[in-house]
């Protein structure tokens, strides 16, 4: 039995916790002990008496907000504060105060490199779980983000020269007996990396050195929606209801020959109501996808690695909108496969009810969704994967 | 030897470390363990001392003033941070009762820190509050606003306490703890430590045990001398960010006033205008114990550097950043000792605030105020408040009273 901590620091949205809640339910099934440090409190607070939780260790922002988005992975945790030292320090401290006090066995990080930097300092076992973006595949220097735009190799260099001195420098001043990171790239060295993803729709493509366990959510669990009708095109969404482009998008599938599902998070139910048709049916909140996408033409989503792989395993095309960098870089994969089209971001919204309608009368991408190599891929059990890992 | 907590939740800059660190180098001098959980953790490394302490993150909202207005009252503040949403509260209690709980505190020391309260409250833990008058409201029902310069909503107030206070309990029982009857009751402790004086109590008059002199710590920083020469002694500590930084600057320098700055970040090019023979630009802080003696004027952001250099008869022109350096800003006004300018202020009217501040009526109120509190010493009074916990965690009964000379151990 070991008592396993959860951190995660960094990225919106409800995936991180999501994931690492079915994980750690896993590993507690096996019999060990977890916690959870979480940046933000709120998906904890869901738990209540039956869980133990922490606040993650914070790092302050620079003074100067950052005039362009970062070019590499070093830039992001320079522009999140782990180019200064004494954040560094502050931040590092505050986890080891944080392994000892619910004394850990072993670490599990969910996009959490403060997590990360002070288990090696500390030699707390760890594995990294996510969905591929978190951890990059370590080279000197740090690549470029996007891969597709012309960087001078000096801007990356730049960049991972001031993480390194940040992060040195921090654990300089706590002392840590482990080894400095040598280069830039060892801050994003993990010794497990556990992808609940597939390698064909891993951001950065498939690698050899890391362990893909698809994902881990259940798409069969949620509330039910069903298809009403036999008419085709089924087109079925799944986006944020904050996206400036719903409203088009709404209005070009309600136009669609077929039958439509809506998923649109965070819409008011009202607003719900009011925008569903007889052939849209628009929902505020998460549905099962399993049984909708069993049976359907199109998925509509913004590339995040979940839904993207259960609409592949199901054999359903995809029209991809992404909505940050991780998505498009998830979205690239795919339509190098053939089996998605994704939006342009540069194109004007009222070009959307047209590339929508096409998606949606497109053989192509259908006929290579249908042959995905994904398709009745099955996921395997992430908590037993990263139990053995740390031979607990 | 016993476990002293400090807990820091809400509020910035240096002020909440440097006080709690003073205080703890007190008790750890005793053999006590401390524990340091914190707001902000960058901020360790100007009390070299906390490398012995354990040290921990504070539970933090992390949608902290979304959508807040200009807080009337101790609810609104709350209010946006985390107490608007009973899971967010949740998921903030829960994460001071794990620290708490696995750390096993015999004290708890809180500073600008309701959760904490709350989180040591429901688990029955001994605890005593520590701050400048603004981090513990009077615990009336409903509590008092604390502002005191627009009309008050009481209505709006009062709503907003019953949403505070339902969402507190829904946190309570949702972890398993009693709910409150009142919301007053957070607030209960062992000992208000209120480092102030009544005159500057930011909600004015209050029930207490007494009031325990500004927390300050000047024994810390290089010794400066003030340049030579006639011309008033000012003290100027700003940050880079003031609007007003370059107006302010060039009027001084306008002037033959004796200088000493303190802006910390100050670029190379503003500090070569500005440097002169009369004008010293420090790049560290300056040790203000014998120094403040001998100054005419301290321009500040405000808060507890300003209620201290009262306590050496020392007048203050504010820049107040946020509500509670105006709070303390407009009680230094009420008395007579001080001059505030907002952000909204224009270069135009700092020749007048000066003139006005430097106004020897003021500086000779100020001396009167600073005469009355005499006897006031912040080493005694870390000393009193040192001896007065370990009075608690030894279950005496004893009251050390904050200002007499008796009673002390």
């Amino acid at each position: 039995m070991a008592r396993v901590l959860f951190a995660w620091e960094l990225g919106g949205d409800l995936g991180h916790a999501r994931r690492v809640f079915e994980v750690a339910r896993g590993l507690r099934r096996l019999g060990h002990e977890t916690a959870f440090a979480f940046q933000d409190l709120l998906a904890l607070g869901a738990l209540g008496a039956s869980a133990e939780w922490f606040q993650a260790p914070l790092i302050a922002s620079p003074a100067t907000a950052p005039t362009r988005p970062p070019l590499s992975h070093s830039e992001i945790l320079v522009y999140r504060g782990y180019g200064d030292a004494l954040s560094v320090a502050g931040n590092t401290r505050g986890w080891l105060g944080l392994f000892s006090l619910w004394k850990a066995d072993a670490l599990v990080a969910d996009y959490a490199p403060g997590a990360l930097i002070a288990a090696r300092a500390a030699r707390l076992p760890h594995v990294s779980i996510g969905s591929g973006f978190s951890t990059p595949p370590p080279r000197d220097p740090m690549p470029a983000l996007r891969s597709w735009a012309a960087i001078e190799e000096t801007a990356l260099r730049r960049a991972d020269a001031t993480l390194l001195a940040g992060v040195r420098g921090g654990l300089e001043r706590v002392n840590a007996s482990a080894a400095l990171p040598a280069n830039a790239s060892d801050v994003f060295r993990v010794e497990h990396n556990v992808l609940c993803t597939w390698p064909e729709i891993d951001p950065f493509g498939a690698r050899a050195d890391a362990e893909y366990v698809g994902p881990q959510d259940d798409p069969s669990t949620g509330a039910e929606a069903h298809w009403r009708a036999s008419a085709r095109p089924r087109v079925f969404a799944y986006v944020k209801a904050h996206d400036p482009r719903l409203p088009p998008m709404l209005d070009a599938i309600a136009r669609l020959p077929g039958e439509a599902i809506v998923v649109a998070l965070g819409l008011a139910p009202a607003q719900a109501a009011a925008r569903s048709t007889p052939t849209m049916q628009v929902h505020s909140q998460p549905v099962a996808l399993g049984p909708l996408l069993a049976d359907c033409d199109l998925c509509i989503s913004h590339g995040g690695p979940g839904t993207v792989a259960h609409a592949l395993n199901a054999g359903v095309a995809l029209a991809l909108v992404p909505q940050h960098l991780e998505q498009v870089l998830v979205a690239r994969q795919v339509v190098s496969t053939g089996a998605a089209v994704m939006w342009a971001p540069e194109t004007p919204p009222a070009e959307l009810p047209r590339w929508i309608a096409e998606a949606a009368a497109n053989e192509s991408i259908r006929k290579a969704a249908a042959g995905s190599t994904l398709r009745g891929r099955k996921s395997h059990d992430a908590a037993a994967r990263v139990a053995a890992m740390l031979g607990a | 030897m016993a476990r002293i907590a400090f807990a820091w939740e809400m509020g910035g800059e240096y002020g909440h470390v440097m006080s709690c660190a003073a205080l703890a180098a007190g008790l750890a001098a005793h053999g006590h363990r401390i524990a340091f959980m914190f707001r902000e953790l960058r901020q360790l490394s100007v009390v070299p001392e906390a490398r012995d302490y354990d040290v921990f993150q504070a539970p933090r909202c992390a949608r902290e003033g979304v959508g807040a207005d200009v807080p009337a009252g101790y609810v609104d503040i709350m209010s946006g941070c985390g107490y608007s949403d009973p899971r967010e509260l949740t998921g903030l209690l829960g994460g001071w009762r794990s620290l708490m709980s696995r750390w096993q505190p015999d004290m708890v020391v809180v500073d600008f820190a309701p959760t904490a309260l709350l989180a040591a409250h429901s688990l029955g833990l001994p605890r005593v509050t520590y701050g400048n008058g603004f981090f513990v409201p009077p615990r009336s029902t409903p509590l008092p606003p604390f502002r005191f310069d627009a009309p008050i909503d009481v209505g709006r107030l009062a709503r907003t306490e019953q949403a505070v206070l339902a969402n507190t309990n829904a946190a309570l029982v949702a972890l398993g703890a009693k709910p409150l009857l009142r919301l007053a009751e957070l607030f209960d402790a062992d000992e208000h430590f209120i480092c102030t004086f009544p005159e500057l109590d930011h909600y004015g008059n209050r029930e207490t045990s007494g009031y325990w002199g500004p927390r300050v710590r000047f024994d810390r920083g290089t010794d400066v001398p003030w340049p030579e020469g006639t011309g008033k002694k000012i003290f100027v500590y700003v940050k880079t960010n003031l609007p007003l930084l370059d107006p302010l600057l060039d009027h001084l320098a306008s002037t033959e006033h004796r200088i000493v700055a303190y802006i910390p970040g100050l670029d190379e090019a503003r500090r070569r205008r500005f440097a002169s023979r009369k004008r010293v630009v420090c790049d560290r802080p300056v040790r203000l114990e014998r120094f403040l003696r001998d100054c005419d004027l301290l321009v500040s952001h405000g808060g507890e550097i300003s209620t201290g250099a009262l306590m050496y008869g020392v007048p203050s022109l504010v820049f107040p950043t946020h509500y509670e350096q105006y709070a303390t800003a407009r009680r230094l006004e009420q008395l007579n000792v001080g001059v505030w300018l907002g952000p909204g202020a224009t270069a135009d009217l700092l020749p007048r605030a000066f003139a006005g501040v430097l106004d020897p009526r003021r500086v000779d109120i100020a001396r009167t105020y600073a005469r009355r509190y005499a006897a006031f010493s912040p080493m005694e009074q870390r000393r009193r408040i040192v001896a007065r916990i370990e009075e608690l965690i030894q279950g005496r009964g004893a009251i050390l009273s904050p200002t007499s000379s008796q009673g002390t151990p």
